[in-house]
């Protein structure tokens, strides 16, 4: 186990904004090789516990300043308690008087670091409790698999993902409908998958994602920043997320992501949404692994030459421009309609207004 | 090589390694064109020519915190200490514009500030204060103009018209996209609402600051010196944009606007970044936007010590540092100052921590005779050289800041974030290697150092503000109370000016999450931009 990266969540619950401290950490432990998936500002305890479940993440951080521990970490703990992972150990960091400290051991925290806590010592620390931590065997994994047990589909992914299933186990066949997503970095992909499961959920579908960040050529970590534009709500079990690393030599995909969607095709997901990494020619290995591809574009984001050169222009089956709240978007619609032609769909959508989503929703449902 | 301070995380040009300076490192200083007499453009060496032999700064404590009765309890211990202005934090759910019983606000209700939802709450934050006598200062943001909207109307409540009230508000959302994260709407309505409240302060508040521009918030999150100086002096110029966009007057807004500076460890380089700040407004306000009046070209601001700065261990140090940090302020000709408390890393100051560095401050101001003298760091080589360099620094930030479409079109971009976050990451490494060194922490440290006491704050306050809360939304007019916010949604969606829509319905029992909740309907809820 030890050649694979280390999964671990850092989570900022309820209205406190200061998020210095919890972003030098995820950085710090990119650099030393950690998975890290950062679930952002105003999170609840509940949405950060089911992402602990999806993701199979090793050790939970929750970073709080806001004096609300003693409210927020029991929450914490009762949820991974329900959800049945109380295999993950929780750390909390943050404005935490002293006195409190066994108050919160003692309500089953693994940890407790304050300010002036050296980052080294704090990722030495995470680096034991991701080692203590008793996972499901892989056979555990797939009974629960089977029975439809959502923290048993988050561990059997990490076995899928890491090739260590070995062929002992294939996963059943499955109907679900696979959309590959892709796009330059930043047009909006996963916040528009986001809009989109949602959407879809709502007419009472079961969507999983499968996220595809790219990992730090350097150190071997990554941070996977997807999830946290995915997020709403409290979106219960039909919505599975899963972000992946997408390793060095896999260029778009990460490593077995058709495994990985192979598995939630057969667990019973309706529909799988697919976000790769960039758009460049590499991506052209997604129309591989899913049934439709569709590019998300966004306005002023290159002229018909553009469009033209890139290989997945080809490709896609269909185009979502997002951001339309911002100038341009009737420019790009126009060039991007003389670059396609007729036949393949173009949708306009803006994320942030929550403009477009049914329609584009409609797209793939039908 | 010495040893960089943990404050200055851009490994300081190579210059600053010099052992001296000289006469060659002020070369090309032209005494009347770059610094000139204090209280002469372009006000480097200060806005006054007295500067503190008239007046000394203002001593204002940032406090808050419980329910409003608690706070308003400080106010008067404060006010009966000597402090002669008052500063108010307000609570996380008020800051993010939720009301006190919204289910986000769990556990966070009078936790880090007062919590002020309503019309009643202001009323009890102020009772038996004369506002006509004292300044008040207002950390809010995002719900900036509802709680100006309630102080006006306590205010009249009292029989103190707008025109006597005197006062700052922060309201200064754009630093909220960049460093706080108090953001609710879009960075354009936001920025929208605000020019809003320049215009009604403009024509209705003659005396109260209407923005105070922070670059605190900027430098605390991770920013350098020179990042908060120049990220700060752009946001300015944003808001004084919108504001000629709005039609109004650059000689009658702009005196309101103030300034709000952090004053970290590298005691020359922060007061260096001062006197830059106003040098560069000096110029901005009446070269490039035109203003006609001399003292619209002053940058007033607030400064405070900085808070990260200051350690969990030995805790009495943080005296020590606080002092230093306040005496650079001071020598850098700041209008008004906070001094952190020393257990600012535990919790919200205790009464006997606030009066210390209350009296911190005292003890410059009477003690040292450094008010006797403006600006007696002027012409220092070192100084003199410093201070050109943050100002050519901050030129090379607002060209970055231009190219990428403005203030706007940067955070857009993540430009501030990705900047702030690759200063922060910098300091920490420098802290986790050494090369910084932090006294009680990394340097000299003692094991069992003396422990210091903590302030507590009951759960019993949240349950006696949300069942108050509760019955007042009960108790209200109702009918008053829908017309009031279809009122404001009208307004909000017709592009008016809210302000005095906002007033009605603080008047009419309106909440502030209700009045959030309302513009959010027209103005859209922002999702954070780029986060790194
Ligand atoms: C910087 C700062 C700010 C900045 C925040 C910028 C940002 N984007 O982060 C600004 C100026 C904007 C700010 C604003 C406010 N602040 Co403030 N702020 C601080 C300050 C000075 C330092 C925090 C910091 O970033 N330190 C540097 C980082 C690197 O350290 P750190 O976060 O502590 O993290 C370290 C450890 O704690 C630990 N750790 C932290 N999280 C985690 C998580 C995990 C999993 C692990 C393992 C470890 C860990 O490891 C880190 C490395 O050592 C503290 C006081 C202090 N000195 O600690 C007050 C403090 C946290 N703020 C406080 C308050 C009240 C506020 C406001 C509510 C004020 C107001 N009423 O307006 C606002 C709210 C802002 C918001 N949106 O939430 C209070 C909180 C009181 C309490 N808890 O009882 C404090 C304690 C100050 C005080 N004594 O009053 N603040
Ligand atoms: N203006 C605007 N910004 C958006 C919209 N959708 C997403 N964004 C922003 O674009 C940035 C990148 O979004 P993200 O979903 O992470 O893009 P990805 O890299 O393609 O997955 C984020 O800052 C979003 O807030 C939209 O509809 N309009
Ligand atoms: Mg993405």
């Amino acid at each position: 186990m030890t050649d694979h990266p280390i999964r671990i969540l850092l989570a900022k619950i309820g209205l406190d904004g200061h998020d210095r401290g919890v972003k030098v950490l995820a950085r710090s432990f990119r650099d030393a090789g950690f998975d890290v998936i950062y679930t952002g500002l105003w999170q609840t305890a509940q949405s950060t516990m089911l992402a602990a479940m999806q993701e199979d993440i090793d050790v939970v951080g929750v970073s709080l300043l806001s004096a609300a521990h003693l409210t927020v970490m029991p929450e914490v703990l009762r949820h991974r308690k329900e959800l049945g992972i109380e295999n993950v150990p929780v750390v909390l960091g943050g404005i935490v008087p002293e006195d409190e400290h066994h108050l919160l051991y003692e309500m089953g925290c693994a940890a407790v670091f304050n300010p002036g806590a050296s980052v080294e010592g704090i990722v030495e620390k995470f680096k034991v409790l991701a080692a203590d931590r008793k996972r499901l065997s892989l056979s555990e994994a797939i009974a629960g698999y089977e029975s439809k047990n959502n923290a048993a589909l988050g561990q059997l992914i990490t076995y899928i993902q890491r090739d260590q299933v070995d062929g002992k186990w294939t996963p059943p066949a499955g109907s679900a409908k696979v959309f590959g997503i892709t796009g330059a970095p930043g047009v909006g992909k996963s916040s528009l998958i986001g809009k989109l499961g949602k959407a879809m959920c709502e007419k009472g579908f079961k969507v999983a994602v499968v996220a595809v960040d790219p990992s730090s050529p350097v150190h071997g970590g990554a941070l996977l920043g997807d999830r946290l534009r995915m997020m709403w709500g409290e979106p219960g079990d039909n919505f599975f997320i899963r972000s992946l690393s997408s390793g060095k030599e896999y260029g778009g995909l990460g490593p077995h992501c058709a495994d990985v969607i192979r598995a939630l095709d057969g667990y019973g997901f309706d529909y799988i949404l697919v976000e790769s990494v960039g758009a460049g020619q590499s991506d052209v290995a997604i129309r591989d692994v899913v049934d439709k591809t569709l590019l998300v574009l966004m306005p002023e984001s290159g002229d018909s030459v553009q469009f033209s050169k890139a290989g997945i222009m080809e490709i896609a089956d269909m185009f979502i421009i997002n951001k339309c709240d911002l100038p341009g978007a009737d420019a790009t619609e126009g060039q991007l309609k003389s670059a396609v032609g007729t036949g393949r769909p173009i949708c306009r959508v803006s994320t942030v207004r929550s403009e477009g989503i049914e329609a584009a929703a409609d797209l793939l449902l039908n | 090589m010495a040893t960089k301070p943990i404050s200055d995380p851009q490994a300081a040009p190579v210059a600053n390694d010099k052992p001296f300076y000289g006469p060659q490192d002020v070369a090309g200083i032209d005494y009347a064109r770059d610094l000139a007499n204090p209280g002469e453009f372009p006000f480097t060496r200060g806005i006054h020519p007295e500067m503190y032999r008239k007046r000394t700064w203002t001593m204002r404590q940032f406090a808050g915190f419980g329910s409003a009765e608690d706070t308003n309890e400080r106010f008067k211990y404060l006010l009966g200490q000597g402090q002669t202005g008052l500063s108010t934090a307000f609570d996380l759910p008020t800051l993010m514009g939720r009301d006190s019983d919204d289910p986000l606000s769990l556990g966070e209700v009078g936790k880090c500030g007062v919590a002020v939802s309503s019309l009643d709450d202001m009323r009890r934050l102020f009772d038996g204060i004369a506002l006509d006598q004292v300044s008040t200062s207002m950390t809010i943001n995002a719900p900036a103009a509802i709680l100006l909207a309630f102080y006006i109307a306590v205010a009249e409540e009292k029989s103190v018209g707008p025109d006597k009230l005197r006062g700052t508000l922060q309201n200064d959302i754009l630093k909220e996209f960049h460093a706080q994260n108090e953001y609710v709407f879009p960075p354009r309505p936001s920025v929208k609402l605000v020019t809003d409240t320049i215009e009604y302060g403009t024509h209705h508040m003659p005396q109260w600051n209407t923005v105070s521009i922070s670059g605190y918030h900027i430098r605390e999150a991770g920013a350098s010196a020179a990042q908060e100086l120049a990220f700060t002096l752009a946001d300015g110029m944003s808001y004084v944009e919108h504001a000629l966009e709005r039609g109004l007057d650059i000689d009658e807004f702009s005196k309101r606007l103030s300034f709000f500076f952090d004053v970290h460890n590298d005691f020359f380089e922060e007061i260096a970044k001062i006197r830059a700040a106003r040098r560069i407004w000096a110029k901005v306000m009446r070269d490039k936007y035109g203003a006609k009046l001399e003292r619209n070209w002053w940058m007033r601001c607030h400064a405070q010590t900085a808070g990260v700065t200051l350690t969990e261990q030995q805790p009495t140090n943080n005296v020590v540092r606080v002092a230093y940090q306040a005496l650079a302020a001071v020598l850098a000709g700041v209008q008004s100052l906070h001094t952190n408390s020393m257990d600012e890393t535990l919790a919200l100051p205790t009464e006997n921590a606030v009066k210390l560095a209350l009296r911190t401050q005292q003890i410059i101001a009477c003690e040292t005779n450094v008010t006797s003298v403006a600006d007696p760091l002027g012409g220092s080589w070192f100084i003199e050289n410093k201070t050109n360099e943050m100002e050519a620094e901050a030129n090379e930030i607002f060209r970055e800041i231009d190219d990428l479409g403005g203030v706007i079109g940067a955070i857009e971009h993540g430009y501030f974030r990705r900047s702030i976050a690759d200063s922060a990451i910098k300091q920490s490494l420098a802290f986790d290697s050494g090369e910084a060194e932090v006294v009680g922490v990394n340097k000299y440290v003692e094991k069992d150092y003396e422990r210091i006491d903590v302030l507590k704050i009951g759960a019993d306050v949240e349950k006696q503000q949300v069942a108050r809360l509760q019955q007042l939304k009960r108790d209200r007019d109702a009918k008053r109370h829908q017309q009031s916010l279809e009122a404001l949604r009208k307004a909000a969606a017709d592009d008016a000016n809210v302000m005095p829509f906002l007033i009605d319905a603080a008047k009419a029992d309106a909440t502030v999450g209700e009045m959030m909740e309302v513009m959010a309907s027209v103005f859209g809820r922002y999702d954070g931009g780029p986060e790194w």
